[in-house]
C-alpha cells in the first residue's frame, strides 16, 4: 500500500497537504514505469522556476528516461514556492525515495482540493490496471 | 483484430513532420497511427533535451528541428523514419517503457529481416558504433538499442503525454556523413527503400499484434494542425532553447 496521508494522479504524481502548502512528487510506479528498476536510466528532470503559477492539471515540468520523455503534472494549482533543486542533478533520489527526498515542488495551494485527485485506495486500482 | 491507420508522407519538410506527430500524440481522438516518412532537405533533429552546443553536426545538415522525444540527434537522411501514436493503454505500450520498447523494436527487427540484416538488441556492453563527443543518437547504445554487426542500426526514442504515446524510430538504410560507422541495411549487401522497409514493418506490426492496417491520409484538420504546431520545430528560439 502507497502512503495515505497524500492524494494521487491517475497520471502518477501526489500531493501531500501541509495547512496552504502542497508538496508534489511522483509515485514508485512512474520511476518504474520510466526505467524498470534501473535508476541510471533516469537522465533529465526539468522544474518550474519559483513564481510560476500553475493550474490543477497543468504540466509543469518534464523527466527525460533514457527512452522516454513524460510530463508532469500538478495535481493541484498554486504558486510555486520551493523547487527541490538536487533532484536535477541527483535523479537516483527518485528512484531512492520518491515519496519523501524526492519531492519534486512545493506550491502555496489555490485550491486544497479537486475531482481528479484519488486516495490511495483508488490509486492502487489504477496501478493495477495499468501492471 | 485492431484497426489502425498508416500516414505515408515522403519527402516531407521538417516542421510538418514534427507538427503532424505532435498533433497526433495530443488528439485524443485520432485513431491509432503508423506513419512512415522521409524528409526533404536532409534533417537532422536533436533530442528534446539536448544542447545545441553538444551536437556539432547541426552545421552540416539542410535542415535543424528539435524533436518532442528525447536521446540523441539524428541525421534523417538514407533512412525510413517511422512513428507509431496511440493511448498508452494500447497493448503495445502497456507496462514499462522498456518493455514496450522490446514489443516495438521485435517488429522492426523482423521487418529488417526480410533484407538480410540480421537486427538483435544490443544487450550490456559498448558497441563498436560508439563514439564520443557527437551528440548522435548513433553513437550512443543502450542494451534495448537493436544493432546488426556490432553496430546500431536503429534509433527510438518515445513521449508521454496525457495517456498518449508518441514512439520515434529511425532505421537506417544508408550512411550519412554525420552517422559514421553504423549499422545500415546497405551494409549488409541489400538495397532497400524506405517504402519497402515501411511495408515490411507494417506486415511485421500487423502480424504480431492483430492490427489491421487501413491506408490513410492525415485529415484537412490534422494538416493545418500540423503546420501549425511545426513552425515551432525550426524556430530558432526553439531549437537553442538548451
Amino acid at each position: 500500500m502507497r502512503p495515505d496521508d497524500r492524494k494521487y494522479l491517475s497520471s502518477h504524481e501526489w500531493i501531500k497537504i501541509d495547512g496552504d502548502t502542497g508538496i508534489i512528487g511522483i509515485t514508485d510506479f512512474a520511476v518504474q514505469e520510466l526505467c524498470s528498476g534501473n535508476e541510471s536510466d533516469l537522465v533529465y528532470c526539468d522544474l518550474p522556476e519559483e513564481g510560476r503559477v500553475v493550474e490543477a492539471g497543468e504540466t509543469f515540468g518534464e523527466i527525460e528516461s533514457v527512452k522516454a520523455v513524460a510530463d508532469l503534472n500538478a495535481p493541484l494549482g498554486g504558486e510555486v514556492i520551493e523547487v527541490n533543486s538536487a533532484i536535477e542533478d541527483h535523479l537516483e533520489i527518485l528512484a531512492d525515495d520518491p515519496w519523501e527526498r524526492g519531492w519534486l515542488i512545493k506550491i502555496k495551494l489555490a485550491a486544497k482540493t479537486s475531482d481528479a485527485l484519488l486516495d490511495a485506495a483508488a490509486y492502487e486500482d489504477v496501478v493495477a490496471q495499468e501492471a | 483484430m485492431r484497426d489502425w491507420r498508416v500516414i505515408e508522407t515522403w519527402g516531407a519538410p521538417p516542421g510538418f513532420n514534427m507538427g503532424l506527430d505532435e498533433a497526433l500524440l495530443l488528439d485524443a481522438d485520432a485513431p491509432p497511427t503508423l506513419r512512415l516518412y522521409t524528409w526533404d532537405p536532409d534533417t537532422l533533429s536533436l533530442g528534446y533535451f539536448q544542447r545545441w552546443v553538444d551536437v556539432p553536426g547541426t552545421a552540416r545538415a539542410g535542415a535543424v528541428v528539435r524533436r518532442l522525444t528525447g536521446g540523441g540527434a539524428i541525421h534523417h537522411v538514407n533512412e525510413l523514419t517511422f512513428s507509431l501514436v496511440t493511448s498508452a493503454d494500447d497493448p503495445l505500450y502497456r507496462g514499462p517503457v522498456p518493455e514496450s520498447y522490446a514489443r516495438v523494436h521485435a517488429c522492426v527487427a523482423r521487418a529488417l529481416g526480410d533484407f538480410g540484416a540480421r537486427a538483435a538488441l544490443a544487450g550490456e556492453g559498448p558497441l563498436d558504433s560508439d563514439r564520443a563527443d557527437t551528440g548522435m543518437c548513433f553513437h550512443a547504445s543502450t542494451p534495448l538499442d537493436l544493432a546488426w554487426g556490432g553496430r546500431k542500426g536503429v534509433g527510438s526514442a518515445q513521449r508521454r503525454t496525457g495517456g498518449r504515446v508518441l514512439h520515434h524510430g529511425s532505421i537506417k538504410l544508408g550512411t550519412s556523413p554525420l552517422e559514421g560507422d553504423i549499422a545500415t541495411v546497405a551494409a549488409t549487401g541489400a538495397t532497400a527503400t524506405p517504402e519497402e522497409v515501411g511495408r515490411a514493418l507494417r506486415a511485421a506490426l500487423a502480424e504480431a499484434h492483430a492490427i489491421a492496417f487501413a491506408g490513410g491520409e492525415a485529415s484537412p484538420a490534422e494538416r493545418a494542425r500540423a503546420d501549425e504546431l511545426g513552425a515551432r520545430y525550426t524556430d530558432p528560439a526553439f531549437l537553442r532553447r538548451r
